[in-house]
């Protein structure tokens, strides 16, 4: 049985807030589980080879799957990390008071940390959608993969150890990890927790002093974007995957399938809006004081809005840039030197109508979303905040 | 100057609704020192915060110099805070990532006042302007919000329980710096709160009991918080 105090800290309904990571972790675990099962199935045709062209397909195919898994599972097991930390750091700071309490009551740091443990049952609701989705999607790839009858015939197997790998020792490390990263932002003296304002640190303070002289807004623009790292990389991320995913699904269409475009469009735009709705949620839900203070005191909606958000806009379109190129070299790569050996291969080249069309389609998904944080910002209420009802 | 009429408002629905001001009817003349006091739940605060237009009451009119902000919409009540009110609360509510000088620019530039450093000096914290709220007291913080609430150069300081979170001398302290600055600028002051000592210094106490005025008392003279001996 838990105690009172122990149920004061983290609990399942917390858990369930970290949608953004299950959603991360089921993109990953999806491509990994699809090509690895696909890489393990292909070994097993690895006698029935006779022509030198087979070798060849089943040589690319066998690269091909490794390299997807590495930069999917790479990219995001990366992302997954920094995301469940800035989680773990937000919630600790968002739930000073409480933490500050049980320390100065005598609860210990480790037993505090330790019921940090659910958070990694996000990786496991994740994991677990996505090992299913793959074996249900499994067929169609086995069926496009070899649309051209250039392997032998290959049959979908099982693999048991995918699920020890893809679900259970991620959740065990990620498990495992929010409990040291919480013991570590724990160690702290209670009444450090227990006072409500954060103070930034000296290097924070460094960083963020303007001159004397800038307008206020001027200044917390600043504050705003250099305080917070993590959040300009969350905002860069997410316009990187929008612009490298969307475009790299172009020219897999034609490069690969129809199936790998469509789902790395998906891919793609999933990881895109959840980060950038995580990115934005923190900004706003950080700023609920100072919006309702710059309110109060008569600065407009506008100037508001163009203070905390307009000042990631830069940021946002720097990462599609950055996708952009990344997506092209990547491709380079895959075609010169991966699949240089095969024959009929598509020529690649970059395609500036479909960079525009990414373009466009991003800049108004990025816009209708700030568009609903300003209005969701025009509703918070002042008197609220005032009354300490946050 | 500000001509309350029939001002009501209400909260809640069904069961749980409560009228909060019930008909209040009250003006207040260019620098007057006004004073709102009652006890917990009796509406003062919600009748400041809806004279100072941070929220619309739900019947009546609030006239600045003949215009109705009930009238307004809320971008226009917005430019209406900006020009003509400013603020003090209990809880001070300063950016914490901000140093005071910044804190005290936010008002500053509301009104274009180039000048601010002087309001820093006013109440004292030109030592500290590089600091942040967590390195500073609570009677400091609170004169940094007061610094910031005239650094916009308001006609109007509403005051929210300005003393409510300080102690005894702390809070004597602050108030006498209000008074200073009160006296300086010339400007018209509004102030709720539970203690009846600090009531005495005003020129006019309005004593509010379940959302109505029960009495309206004038002083003679606005008294500094050591002259009434609190």
């Amino acid at each position: 049985m838990r105690s009172d105090g122990e149920r004061m800290i983290v609990g399942m309904k917390d858990a369930v807030k970290l949608v953004g990571i299950s959603v991360i972790v089921y993109c990953a675990v999806l491509v990994c589980t699809l090509f690895l099962n696909y890489r393990m199935d292909l070994l097993t045709i690895a006698d029935l080879l006779e022509t030198e062209q087979e070798m060849i397909v089943y040589k690319a195919q066998k690269a091909t799957s490794v390299i997807i898994c590495l930069i999917t599972g790479g990219c995001l097991l990366l992302t997954s990390v920094v995301t469940l930390c800035f989680y773990i750091k937000h919630y600790i700071d968002t739930h000073k008071k409480e933490l500050g309490i049980l320390k100065a009551l005598g609860y210990g740091n480790w037993r505090i940390a330790g019921s940090f443990w659910v958070f990694g049952s996000s990786v496991l609701t994740g994991a677990g959608l996505g090992i299913v989705t793959a074996y249900v999607m499994m067929p169609a790839l086995y069926r496009v993969q070899n649309k051209d009858a250039l392997l032998p015939d290959l049959v979908v197997r099982y693999h048991p150890m995918l699920v020890l790998w893809m679900a259970l020792l991620p959740t065990a490390f990620f498990s495992v990890l929010a409990i040291v990263y919480a013991r570590i932002r724990l160690k702290v003296p209670p009444l450090r927790l227990l006072k409500e304002d954060s103070m930034p640190d000296g290097k924070a303070r460094r960083a963020v002093a303007g001159k004397e002289q800038d307008h206020f807004l001027r200044e917390l623009k600043r504050t705003t974007l250099w305080e917070k790292k993590i959040l300009l990389f969350f905002m860069v991320f997410s316009s990187f995957c929008f612009s490298a995913m969307t475009q790299m699904s172009f020219s897999m269409r034609e490069l690969a399938s129809e199936m790998m475009g469509a789902m790395m469009m998906v891919i793609g735009l999933v990881l895109a809006v959840t980060t950038l709705f995580l990115a934005v949620t923190t900004v706003v839900r950080g700023n609920v004081k100072t919006i309702a203070m710059m309110r109060a005191f008569g600065y407009s909606q506008r100037e508001c809005c163009q203070a905390l958000l307009g000042v990631y806009r830069p940021a946002a379109y720097i990462g599609f840039a950055l996708g952009t190129v990344y997506q092209y070299g990547l491709l380079r790569i895959m075609v010169d030197i991966v699949f240089r050996d095969m024959d009929g291969m598509p020529a690649y080249q970059f395609s500036v109508p479909r960079m525009l069309l990414s373009l466009v389609c991003f800049a108004v998904l990025y816009e209708i979303l700030m568009y609903g944080y300003s209005e969701k910002m025009r509703r918070i209420s002042i008197k609220e905040i005032m009354m300490g009802a946050e | 100057m500000i001509e309350l009429q029939n001002i009501t408002k209400t909260y809640g629905s069904g069961e749980s609704r409560t009228q909060v001001l019930r008909g209040i009817n009250l003006n207040i003349e260019e620098h007057d020192f006004v004073v709102i006091l009652g006890a917990s739940g009796s509406g003062k605060s919600t009748l400041l915060h809806v004279m100072s237009g941070l929220e619309k009451p739900d019947g009546g009119s609030i006239c600045y110099d003949g215009r109705d902000i009930t009238q307004l919409s809320d971008d226009q009540l917005t430019t209406f805070r900006k020009e003509n009110v400013g603020f003090i609360f209990q809880q001070y509510y300063l950016l914490p990532n901000m140093t005071v000088e910044k804190n005290v620019k936010m008002g500053a530039d509301l009104a274009d006042n180039a000048a601010y450093a002087e309001m820093i000096e006013a109440v004292g914290l030109k030592e500290k302007r590089n600091k942040y709220p967590n390195q500073l007291s609570g009677g400091e913080q609170q004169r940094v919000s007061i610094a910031r609430a005239l650094a916009k150069k308001p006609n109007v300081l509403f005051l929210d329980e300005p003393t409510g979170a300080l102690d005894e001398q702390t809070g004597r302290s602050a108030l006498d710096y209000i008074c200073r600055l009160y006296e300086a600028y010339g400007f018209t002051i509004v102030m709720v709160t539970h203690n009846q000592n600090i009531a005495e210094m005003a020129h006019r106490v309005v004593v509010m009991n379940s959302g109505q005025i029960a009495e309206i008392r004038t002083n003679e003279a606005v008294k500094s918080a050591y002259e009434i001996g609190w």
